[in-house]
């Protein structure tokens, strides 16, 4: 580590610790994993400092609208963020999905008009991809929506919306040329949810919270101007969107990994699971492997990312993910039969429990095992493709 | 030994499977995880008494149907597929067993096999006594001895679970009428109570792979059905090969605990094993093959995951069992693989 890098480390350091020692104290290790539900309105507090001290959008490749840190010193961001067990971000996927897809596609205009809400934590943005016939086949999109005048009048439904109960914006892939199939004639839309043709439902999730929606356009209405890309070609702005979903954040969340384990492995320490030497094995297993995803992702990051990146991210995913889920059935092991008591009425989960039951979900959402595993097949093996 | 069930099995287990598909659908599991399933509880108890399941193991002449552990393997099976939110492992398996025959008990055995009392069992030493919210006996121990506890009146931490339907008590020590201080009465109830939730895992992973079957079969993209990706089908196909293969290790320990085998300690272990192991992998596949529906509360599949959740890990875990086979073969066990397994591994 370089004198600089140090120096960048502790000026964050210290910030995240006056900041979390103040009126943000109670937030440490509030909205985590499997904690998405909790304390939205302080949460999103935060966001706002955070935007209003410049830490939002630190990766973003322009200097007008963040501090355009390199690749190490996001590292460096992200890494004590999970660290300093702050607060579980609200504003991720206007800062990582959105913004970088409207710096890389988006004009000028569109730049000026909503980077600086999200770069100040007070704009919430969801993700309007998935539908209920359009998971893993993305391309089988059937909202709709047409140009009227001055404006595009959006009718369909998605599903597994995170964040979209407290979202001001959905970015929406939508058909816009009637009779258009699979990946033509889609476009990527910005819409207001704050109007009558937008209806949001919670769905109750396995740990008894919710974090995404179904949201349901009937008759909403998006100004002409706000598509993003050309009409028609949105496909490909809603790819290259994808890409930027699993960045250099995998290290600060492999700091949270790291906690989670260590918490385990203290746990089987204490309670004498760890005595039990096939419980001792799967520990030490955990810990090796968390070992290989990080220098994975450092490897990623050096020298070999051009040659890599292409099929890096869904290494990783599957990586990350079926290590997480591994995790949660080890937490439950450690604690033994007593594991299944809640820690209170009506349905309030331990740490364990949490863990277990939103591992469940790691291993789909992002694309699923499966999907990642046709990627590097056909992608990256080269393999016949599947179908469609 | 023969393994191909019975004529009478297989009437008895129809008869038992139907009932539960009418008596206790979904609906009835989900709503047993709060207040409002209470009546609904209580009529399918009812009913499953009516059926002469819950005295089955009693002698014919007491009114019974004379049924043997391997009998009941196939009910069990079948109490599993349907979550039955009510404790009748423990009862039929457990408890009735126990109490018949004994001079002085008949008050509430006749409560139990009549359907009015609701009994319950924890031998693990957990301090977590399942079921305790909608039972009226409980069956435990302190050390070698057994106790029967009358739960009315008694007062009890009432705590939740991560499968909400089977609410439980945290008990540091109950008061309770001695029945037996006979290590070997301990290690038989613990056996039954061990197979007969080995046999309801089966049935569990069975229910849940059908979900998933159904969901596979039905559920297109890329317009295909998804079970027809390789990916999903052999997924779904190792599920099905894990219970194919755990059943018959169920059934083998049925018999041996029957005959009252010395074997009987291993074999149940084994088959609790198998079946512990089928039902953690079958609840980490079927989610995955539902995609983000099987993360969801709305959709069924929750109810027998998080029981299969709920049951992997009592009546012994997937190590300890693990640990008593070992221990058979003359092997160093992993964990101290006595009856009483978390009271001495932890």
């Amino acid at each position: 580590m370089t004198a600089a890098e140090a120096a960048f480390r502790a000026e964050i350091r210290d910030w995240l610790e006056t900041e979390l020692s103040g009126d943000f104290a109670a937030l440490r290790g509030s909205g985590g994993p499997g904690r998405e539900h909790e304390d939205l309105e302080e949460r999103a507090a935060w966001e706002r400092r955070l935007g209003e001290a410049g830490w939002i959008g630190v990766g973003w490749p322009d200097s007008r609208y963040g501090k355009a840190l390199d690749l190490q010193q996001q590292v460096v961001f992200h890494e004590e963020y999970a660290r300093a067990a702050a607060p579980g971000r609200l504003g991720h996927i206007g800062e990582q999905l959105l913004v970088p897809t409207l710096l890389a596609h988006g004009t000028e205009e569109q730049k000026a008009r909503f980077v600086p809400g999200v770069a100040s934590g007070e704009v919430m943005w969801c993700q309007g991809y998935s539908e209920p016939d359009a998971g893993s086949d993305l391309a089988n999109v059937g909202t709709r929506a047409v140009l009227d005048g001055d404006r595009w009048v959006v009718t369909g439904q998605k599903i597994w919306t995170s964040l979209a109960h407290i979202a001001d914006w959905c970015f929406v892939i939508a058909r816009t040329e009637p009779g258009s199939q699979r990946h033509a004639g889609l476009s990527f839309l910005l819409v207001p949810m704050d109007q009558p043709g937008v209806t949001v439902r919670p769905i109750v999730q396995l740990t008894g919270t919710s974090e995404f929606n179904e949201v349901f356009f009937d008759d909403a209405v998006a100004a002409a101007g706000d598509v993003v890309g050309e009409a028609g070609a949105g496909w490909r702005v809603a790819m290259s969107l994808l890409g930027f979903e699993r960045g250099v954040s995998t290290l600060g969340q492999q700091i949270g990994f790291t906690r989670e384990l260590e918490a385990i492995t203290v746990r089987a320490r204490e309670n004498g699971a760890a005595d039990d030497p096939v419980l001792a094995d799967r520990i030490v297993s955990a810990w090796v492997d968390l070992q290989v995803m990080r220098h994975t992702a450092l490897r990623t990051l050096g020298g070999d990312a051009a040659r890599e990146a292409p099929w890096a991210a869904n290494v990783s995913k599957l990586l990350w993910a079926n290590w997480h889920r591994r995790l949660g059935e080890l937490a439950m092991a450690v604690e033994g039969p007593a594991a299944v008591v809640t820690s209170g009425l009506p349905y309030e989960l331990t740490d364990d429990q949490r863990l277990y039951l939103f591992t469940r979900a790691d291993t789909i959402y992002g694309g699923s095992n499966e999907v990642q595993r046709n990627v590097l097949a056909e992608r990256h093996l080269g393999l016949p493709r599947d179908r469609a | 030994m023969r393994f191909a069930p019975t004529a009478q099995q297989v009437e008895l287990a129809t008869a038992v499977r139907e009932l539960l598909a009418d008596a206790c659908p979904p609906e009835t599991v989900r709503a047993a995880w709060g207040s409002e399933g209470e009546k609904a509880r209580v009529d399918l108890w009812r009913q499953l008494a009516d059926l002469g399941l819950l005295g089955a193991v009693l002698p014919e002449a007491d009114g019974g149907l004379g049924l043997t552990e391997v009998d009941l393997v196939p009910l069990m099976v079948e109490v599993g597929r349907a979550a039955v939110p009510l404790p009748v492992a423990e009862t039929v398996a457990v408890l009735v067993p126990l109490l018949a025959g004994r001079p002085g008990d008949g008050d509430d055995l006749t409560g139990l096999v009549t359907g009015n009392l609701v009994g319950t069992a924890e031998l693990a030493g957990s301090g977590v006594l399942p079921w305790a919210g909608c039972s009226d006996r409980a069956l435990v121990r302190s050390g070698s001895e057994l106790r029967l506890v009358d739960l009315t009146g008694v007062p009890l931490e009432l705590v939740t679970t991560v499968d909400g339907s089977r609410a439980a008590a945290r008990t540091p020590q109950l008061p309770g009428t001695l029945l037996s201080t006979d290590p070997a009465d301990l290690e038989r109830a613990w056996l039954r109570g061990a197979l007969a939730t080995a046999a309801q895992l089966v049935g569990l992973v069975h229910r849940q792979l059908d979900l998933a079957v159904a969901h596979a079969a039905a559920r297109k993209q890329f317009g295909v059905p998804i079970g027809s990706q390789q990916a999903v089908k052999h997924m779904l196909a190792d599920v099905l090969l894990d219970v194919r293969f755990a059943l018959p290790v169920v059934q083998r320990a049925a018999v041996s605990l029957a005959a009252g085998a010395p074997e009987a300690r291993a074999h149940v272990a084994a088959a609790k094993a198998m079946a512990s192991r089928a039902a953690d992998r079958a609840a980490r596949t079927t989610i995955q093959a539902h995609g983000a529906i099987g993360y969801t509360v709305e959709y069924d599949l929750h109810l027998y995951v998080k029981r299969a959740w709920a049951l992997a890990d009592t009546w012994g875990s997937e190590t300890h069992s693990r640990a008593v086979v070992a221990d058979s073969l003359g092997l160093p066990p992993a964990v101290d693989p006595s009856v009483l397994p978390w009271e001495a591994a932890r």
